[in-house]
């Protein structure tokens, strides 16, 4: 049977239908003919028309009931729990009741811990399935063992798990009557296997002294690793505080747990902060046992804990220290905290050997009501990132395999992914995390490894090689997001064939790789190819061939072909705004085309465009994103151009503001503003602060990016303009570094970019200072020959040059070759720029000074007024 | 001179995503409704409109479902306790398989229905479903919007974006089919 067939047979049931049942047979003849089957089918048809029928006309109510009356799988049911055989309850807590179990076939105890009234959708089954094959790989000698994880028929998720006989740690210690060395040792314990699991990324989340045993030999064992986190995802997101409290033991949450804040590895430092304040003092540091929620809740926001020392009274010796190594654990901000549970382990062998704790009593008073700081959102975030990788890389595994209806199987895509993970990482950190660990690379690494495993699923893992290579690339590892870009394309080609969609995002990827790596000619037949790809696709799908030509044009741009970049990115703004709504898409294709009129100077139509993506961005985004930062550079700019500096630095502190705070300040983009902050200081005049901004972003940038890249040589430039600029006979410092910027220039672009010819013309700037005119004219000349054919004539660069040329020349005293060079260059110019430009001025007063040695007074005069025209 | 570098792709909120979300919160109230009612009188007649009007009301405050519409979610409510249903039919066909060898099958031309196995009707039911899908998604879209979902019929023309009339020929056709099938698959 198929759709066509099915239909064939509906329409003569209808048809027949609305005939009297006198008139059916000779139909029926008529349009089935010799065909039984057909004939059947309907006659089988028009029976059920015609009868009342049990379940149709009733409903789903009645059965419904009967089927959802039914108590529940017997819990011991002896099929429902595989090779093991439940026995006898043990303990209840928690969500769950735990029984004692023993495999049938080996004999063994286990634990299996059943979680009640928590049914599961189907999609988060699988989910939940995944993860817990992943903690099965906690392996520790302090981690209770999960075995196995599955749920029943009904849903009802169930663990398999060590089975440890101990007691409480708390308990164990009272008992014993332990020295406080003793419990320093056992916690430090606790911390070991904490600090595993946090190599492995995976965050506990309800550590307390129930979950903390201690068995009679002295070791301890943590249960419940992951399960908190695992409840986690069974509820819903719906009503945070309720989660928050159902799911925790109020006296060990922290505060952001209270909070509905995301965790992150400082979450269990804080639970081990408890932990250790209860093992020294004996009890908790709060109380809460008489407390409602909602007390609870204020208490452990905002209440701080009493000094251990003040708890216990009594006199001793590094009371101190104990009290700083108990509530440094315990900042309500997580930030102030130790930053691994590492430190604090640390921190215990200090103690215990009599040493200095590396922590510093928090003497100033803290006070709550804190920013989310850079850590805590990349924390969680890394933390995150494992969990989602490998979350989905089995849930597509999982899925696509047994993808049941039409809804699930070709819906479920990557993009998702795809756009997660960079959202995650759009202001990426190539270090994200306390402890060695947990580096971001690493997770990725640890993706590409389960990515690699996806060999049966093609589609699926050229999706997940392009998220990885997409990282990459904006972490800066080019080599790495080279291959994966790639291996992404290929699969997918080899999948898809030609004219696809994901061909041509590979493609487009790809080019926008290449030109990070300033390697624009591959960029070029990348962009090509994605541009080819997607035009074919049917129907017409404007946003990728938007994608496709934003690239092209970006490396119109990047090669300097303005005047051809321009139209190729207004072009790829109008495909990527013919979807509903400003998209990020079109705010990047708008800042290019900003940048393409900005470098040909058009600086008023850079402005409108450059705004227009700025309000997208920060509606998008909010004012804190870096993008909202390089838009606000790129106003600065034509500010800039214009000599209008105030303005322009105005708009670069507050860009580098951001930046700074979403990166840190030793990142490639604090460099980057860092550069244009300096390039406007230098405007005016300010050099040694300029000088001192610039020499940093050169050290970031060198070490980034390697001595020759052209952003090395952006800075090298400006910090050999103010070599010269600045008076102080600089001079083989600034020829040193325009000769390098020179040479970077030349390497990368080759001999036409209009960027050699600056290079040129700053180098022969240098030679004008130390008043070796003949060769600065030279090189003058030559600029200007370069910028001609470079931009064009008219350009605000060439007009430029040839004022110099033409003050190489006045200061030869060859006033007639000078009058051509600077009146041309001062028309130029004036045309576009504000005319306080100190080049213009140098303009105005060589043109006085041509026009008075040429005998002719009333043009000197016209230009020796304060305001020109 | 700087140059703003592109960064990341269209961050337009993803409609599958939430779609999934969506879904499994939908199920896991009707779920845990369906439970609850049943748990405090095992003798009240669930009615299934009544379970996803109960779990909109809930659900509508919820931020997740703020942008969407009444008519939405009991489309995604059919579709959610279809598969509630189907999951629980699953769970007791296991059950009875462990003891009871005796496999009821249903008998609709008769209209024997207190005595049947709603298990086994509400599997049958599911596969015949499916296939449905497969040759004639629309119609078995229908077919789950009014009979899991209680959509009258301008509530399905309306999410279905057809014509009411389309509704009550499809409908006809939709159901004679399905119970011809069931009845072909007993034999």
């Amino acid at each position: 049977m198929d759709s066509a067939r099915l239909r064939h047979v509906q329409a003569i049931f209808q048809q027949a239908a609305d005939l009297s049942e006198a008139e059916r047979p000779a139909f029926l003849h008529i349009a089935c003919g010799d065909d039984e089957e057909l004939r059947a089918d309907v006659l089988g048809m028009l029976a059920a028309d015609a009868e009342g029928h049990s379940l149709f006309d009733r409903g789903v109510a009645g059965m419904a009931g009967r089927l959802l009356g039914a108590s529940p799988v017997p819990i011991d049911h002896h099929d429902a729990f595989g090779p093991y055989r439940l026995l006898r309850p043990i303990g209840e807590g928690g969500m769950g009741v735990v029984y004692l179990a023993e495999r049938k076939d080996l004999g063994g105890k286990v634990a299996i811990k059943i979680l009640r009234d928590a049914g599961l959708s189907p999609a988060r089954r699988e989910r939940f399935a995944t993860e817990q094959r992943l903690l099965a790989q906690l392996i520790h000698p302090s981690i209770a063992r999960l075995y196995d994880a599955d749920a029943l028929e009904d849903g009802t998720p169930w663990f398999v798990m060590e089975y440890v006989e101990g007691v409480p740690i708390t308990e164990y210690c009272r008992r014993r009557g332990s020295s406080l060395e003793d419990r320093l040792r056992l916690c430090r314990d606790v911390c070991e296997a904490v600090q595993y699991a946090h190599e492995h990324a995976v965050i506990h989340r309800d550590l307390k002294p129930s979950n903390i045993l201690v068995s009679d030999d002295g070791r301890v064992r943590l249960l419940d690793f992951g399960i908190a986190k695992q409840l986690d995802a069974l509820d819903q997101p719906i009503d945070q505080t309720q989660t928050a409290l159902r799911l925790m033991t109020p006296a060990y949450a922290a505060p952001e747990q209270m909070r509905g804040e995301p965790v992150g590895v400082f979450t269990d430092v804080y639970a081990l902060g408890i932990i250790l304040f209860e093992l020294v003092t004996g009890q908790p540091p709060f109380d809460l046992s008489t407390r409602t929620p909602a007390e609870a809740e204020r208490i452990i926001v905002e209440h701080e804990p009493p000094k251990p020392s003040a708890a216990l009274g009594g006199n001793r010796r590094r009371w101190a220290d104990l009290d700083v190594l108990c509530l440094t654990a315990l900042q309500k901000d997580p930030a102030r905290r130790y930053r691994s549970v590492e430190a604090l382990v640390r921190d215990i062998n200090h103690y215990l050997e009599n040493e200095p704790l590396e922590a510093r009593p928090d003497s100033v008073g803290y006070r709550f009501g804190k920013f989310m700081t850079r850590h805590r959102r990349t924390v969680a975030a890394a933390a995150v990132v494992f969990a989602a990788l490998a979350a989905v890389v089995a849930f597509y595994t999982v899925r696509l395999a047994r993808a049941r209806t039409a809804a699930e199987t070709a819906a479920v895509r990557a993009q998702r992914v795809q756009q997660f993970m960079l959202n995650l990482f759009e202001g990426g950190d190539k270090e994200a995390g306390p402890a060695e660990g947990l580096r971001v690379k690493t997770l990725l690494d640890r993706g590409v490894q389960e990515a690699q495993l996806l060999n049966r699923e093609p589609v699926v893992q050229a999706d997940l090689y392009e998220t990885l290579g997409s990282i990459y690339r904006t972490l800066g590892d080019f080599a790495r997001a080279d291959s994966l870009l790639r291996a992404a394309l290929d699969e997918r080609k080899s999948v898809f064939g030609a004219n696809d969609r994901e061909v041509s995002r590979s493609a487009a990827a790809l080019g926008l790789l290449r030109i990070d790596q300033a390697k624009l000619d591959e960029a070029e037949q990348w962009a090509r190819e994605a541009l080819r790809q997607a035009q074919g696709i049917r129907p017409t799908d404007n946003a990728a061939i938007g994608k496709a030509t934003f690239v092209l044009g970006k490396v119109l741009e990047g090669r300097g072909a303005y005047d051809k970049a321009i139209p190729v990115l207004e072009d790829a703004a109008k495909l990527q705004s013919s979807t509903s709504g400003p998209t990020l898409e079109l705010a990047a294709s708008l800042t290019e085309l900003a940048n393409s009129h900005f470098y040909a100077g058009h600086y008023d139509v850079a402005d409108d465009v450059n705004q227009r993506a700025l309000a997208i961005e920060r509606q998008l985004l909010g004012e804190r994103h870096p993008r909202v930062a390089d838009s606000l550079v790129n106003l600065g700019a034509t500010r800039k151009e214009r000599g209008q500096y105030r303005e322009a630095e105005q708009f670069y502190r507050e860009a580098l503001g951001i930046t700074e705070r979403w990166y840190g300040s030793d990142h490639p983009e604090t460099a980057g503003m860092l550069f244009m902050l300096g390039t406007v200081l230098s405007a005016q005049t300010r050099y040694d602060e300029a000088r001192e901004v610039l020499e940093r972003a050169l050290m970031i940038r060198e070490r980034v990016y390697g001595p020759v890249h052209p952003r090395v040589a952006n800075v090298l430039n400006d910090l050999g303009l103010i070599a010269i600029k600045d008076g102080q006979g600089h001079l083989d410092e600034a020829e040193a570094r325009f000769l390098r910027v020179s040479s970077i220039y030349k390497t990368v672009y080759g001999e036409h970019h209009y960027l050699v010819a600056l290079a040129v013309s700053n180098l022969a700037s240098v030679y004008l200072e130390g008043k070796e005119f003949a060769r600065a004219e030279q090189l003058y000349r030559e600029s200007v020959a370069r910028y001609t054919e470079a931009v064009s004539a008219n350009h605000i660069y060439t007009g430029t040059a040839r004022i110099k040329l033409g003050h190489a020349l006045v200061v030869q005293k060859r006033y007639a070759e000078a009058e051509a060079e600077t009146l041309a260059g001062y028309q130029i110019v004036t045309r576009q720029a504000s005319p306080s430009l100190v080049w213009v001025q140098t303009a105005r007063k060589d043109l006085a000074t041509i026009y008075d040695a040429l005998h002719q007074p009333e043009k000197a005069a016209s230009f020796r007024t304060d305001s020109p025209k | 001179m700087k140059r703003a570098s592109e960064r990341g792709g269209d961050r337009a909120p993803d409609a599958r995503r939430a779609l999934d979300e969506l879904f499994s919160a939908t199920y896991e109230e009707l779920r845990r409704l369906a439970y609850s009612v049943k748990r405090s009188d095992p003798s009240v007649t669930l009615n299934p409109t009544a379970l996803v009007n109960e779990a909109w009301l809930k659900l509508a405050r919820s931020p997740s479902f703020a942008s969407t519409s009444r008519l939405h979610f009991k489309r995604i409510a059919a579709r959610a306790m279809r598969q509630v249903l189907v999951e629980a039919a699953r769970r007791r066909h296991a059950a009875k398989r462990g003891g009871d060898e005796d496999v009821v099958f249903v008998t609709f031309a008769e209209g024997l229905d207190q005595a049947v196995s709603s298990g086994q009707e509400m599997l049958a039911l599911e596969e015949a479903l499916q296939e449905l899908e497969r040759l004639e998604p629309r119609q078995a879209l229908l077919v789950e919007s009014r009979f899991f979902g209680g959509l009258d019929v301008s509530e399905t023309a309306r999410a279905l974006d057809i014509s009411e009339a389309t509704v009550h020929r499809d409908w006809r056709a939709a159901r004679a089919w399905l119970v011809h099938r069931l009845r072909r698959a007993e034999r």
